[in-house]
């Protein structure tokens, strides 16, 4: 079998830093480490600027260079011959080097030592297996082909976005043993994504939100493009830092900051894929383990590959057409009121929503369920219609179109986490009811009482 | 260039115990196209006047290394401790293959053994490390040269500049 760059990527996890020998053009060789040679495809190696070094002047003299990479488990030696092509000092291939080198550095107690300036990229020449003794490779606990085969088969099955984003995340634990799982949706108009469904953690966080460009995911969002950490560091870590970057942004206030982010305490290993449709985002999908060194080259391509099917398939179902035409139905009788009413405080400010003193939601989950409520106070109506949310001048929201579906699942499972009498059920294609046990009593509070 | 034309040596005693306390050794050299390569070292020994320095390869991983060597003298070879990424970087432009000496072998298990116990600190198992390491005493050529140039070369603002003394003579 040849040997090729693709065969070799766990070289490339950062788990042991590699060595770079230049020459300069008057030919004096030199000799230093490199923290991280990043694979980019079988014919593109990236590595690490973080230095004005003699390595560095040599590179630019003199573009040709060798790299010895050890290989994590088996101790196989490999020598890399590379041409310096260009530096990269912004965008995707950047960001993921950087979270990469700041889970190493943290990692090997350098932080704040290694900063990277530059992606080097470079072009493999060739190379070639060091002779030497190694040691059997471990056997993989899974066959990701498999594992990708019988995630993709549950998409499938899926009739709506609800039951697609359950059964992604089943998947991933049963086929890929991946425990601890979030999906989140991204809001374009707020510059935001929000937490739909997780797995694996004490609170399920849904409707929680990170902004964009923050910690590993907000950065994975505004890059489309998966980053991926090996290491526990704390330059990653949202929520410690979502209120002061959301602060700079000038909306600390509008970011959902009452709904804390799930997530591990301690993680070992996170990473972060983009759900994308072309240049379109639809969200994240962000997995992470208490161990570290848990996601390497083939998880992220596993996942990567599932991110894709997940984002046709959330794109399919919605293009394909909701039940247009309006049930000619007598309206429901209002169930009979027990008990008090339930009171129910909307704040237009922020469309947040209060039942009893609880705090439900806001933004345009909570101007849903404000019309909702306000129909059946008024109507005694129980029986909606997504198409009629989407015409209702009071949910004004440019984006209301694309991700309706997502807030309603948001707002479905806010609802059973917080309130046991009322409640958001599935009737149909584009259908629901609002159940409701008892009456309520929705009060409105003047914008300057919030 | 001759031993000789060195009037002292530019590494001090402190130098010296850093290079040789079984710390990871990389040596680098380079062909007519200044095309570098590089292997791993498995030892080092350095002469009581701090004027030669010693390392050790193995054939055939150094095949190309010592036939640049042995063309054009030019060598390069970094001395890193794992533990505390304490880096130095030495320079030749005389290197040459020398006879080995008979203590040899011993160097070489010391060299391993103290370098294990250097990588535990980062969970690596002392099997992972004599794999890496694996050789055959009969295949291990000797190279030596006179270090005309020597680096600091620990990550942070002072890499690069020339090495500071230890403060030992």
């Amino acid at each position: 079998m040849t040997l090729t760059i693709d065969s070799i990527r766990d070289c490339f996890d950062g788990a042991i830093p590699g060595l770079i020998a230049t020459c300069s053009a008057d030919g004096v060789p030199n000799v230093s480490y490199v923290s991280e040679v990043h694979y980019m495809d079988s014919e593109h190696l990236a590595l690490t600027f973080q230095f004005f070094s003699k390595t560095r002047e040599n590179v630019l003299a003199n573009p040709f260079v060798t790299v010895m990479l050890l290989q994590p488990h088996t101790a196989a030696k490999f020598r890399i011959a590379l041409r310096y092509l260009r530096t990269e000092t912004e965008g995707p291939l950047f960001e993921r080097m950087k979270a990469k080198l700041a889970g190493i550095a943290s990692h090997s107690g350098m932080s704040g030592v290694f900063v990277l300036r530059g992606a080097d990229v470079y072009r493999v020449l060739s190379l070639e297996r060091v002779p030497g003794r190694t040691l059997p490779p471990p056997p993989s606990a899974i066959n990701m082909l498999s594992a990708l085969r019988a995630c993709t088969q549950g998409l499938t099955n899926a009739a709506d976005l609800d039951q697609l984003i359950d059964q992604t995340l089943t998947s991933l634990e049963r086929h890929c043993d991946v425990r601890h799982a979030m999906l989140l949706m991204f809001d374009e108009p707020g510059k935001r994504l929000y937490t739909v469904a997780s797995r694996g953690y004490e609170v399920s966080g849904v409707g929680s939100e990170i902004a964009m460009g923050d910690g590993i995911v907000g950065v994975c969002a505004r890059e489309r493009t998966p980053i991926r950490l090996t290491h526990t560091t704390s330059d990653y870590v949202y929520g410690r830092a979502i209120r002061e970057s959301a602060a700079q942004a000038g909306f600390a206030d509008r970011l959902e900051t009452e709904i804390p982010f799930p997530g591990l305490a301690a993680p070992g290993s996170q990473l972060a894929v983009p759900l994308t449709l072309g240049s379109r985002l639809l969200g994240v999908l962000f997995v992470e383990s208490p161990d570290e060194m848990r996601f390497g080259y083939d998880d992220e391509d596993l996942l990567a590959a599932l991110a894709a099917q997940l984002s046709m398939a959330i794109h399919i179902l919605q293009s394909s057409p909701e039940v247009h035409e309006e049930r000619v139905a007598p309206p429901p009788r209002r169930a009979p009121a027990g008990g008090p009413a339930i009171p129910i405080r909307y704040y237009p400010a922020d469309h947040s929503i209060f039942i009893g003193e609880n705090y439900l939601i806001k933004g345009v989950a909570g101007a849903i369920f404000w019309k909702l409520v306000r129909d059946y106070e008024r109507e005694g109506r129980t029986e909606f219609s997504n198409r009629e949310l989407r015409l209702d001048p009071s949910i004004r929201l440019p984006d209301i179109a694309d991700n309706l579906e997502a807030r309603l699942i948001l707002l479905t499972r806010r609802l059973a986490e917080r309130s046991s009498d009322l409640g958001i059920e599935k009737t149909g294609r584009g259908r629901f009811r609002l159940r409701v046990a008892g009456s309520v009593k929705p009060v409105q509070i003047a914008d300057s009482a919030h | 260039m001759s031993q000789s034309s060195q009037p002292a040596s530019i590494l001090d005693t402190g130098h010296v115990a850093f290079m040789t306390s079984g710390v990871s050794i990389n040596v680098a050299a380079r062909d007519a196209h200044n095309i570098p390569t590089l292997t791993r070292a498995l030892g080092c020994r350095v002469s009581a006047d701090r004027c030669t320095v010693t390392v050790f390869v193995a054939v055939p991983d150094a095949a190309r290394l010592l036939d640049n060597l042995r063309i054009n003298g030019a060598i390069a070879v970094v001395f890193s401790q794992p533990s505390t990424h304490h880096t130095i970087q030495l320079k030749g432009s005389d290197a040459r293959v020398v006879a080995r000496e008979p203590d040899d072998p011993v160097l070489f298990e010391n060299f391993i053994v103290a370098l294990a116990a250097d990588l535990a600190h980062y969970g690596w198992m002392e099997s992972y490390v004599r794999t890496m390491l694996s050789h055959d005493d009969e295949n291990i050529v000797a190279v030596a040269f006179t270090p005309n140039a020597a680096f600091n070369q620990t990550p942070g603002p002072a890499a690069g500049a020339p090495l500071a003394s230890t403060g030992t003579p």
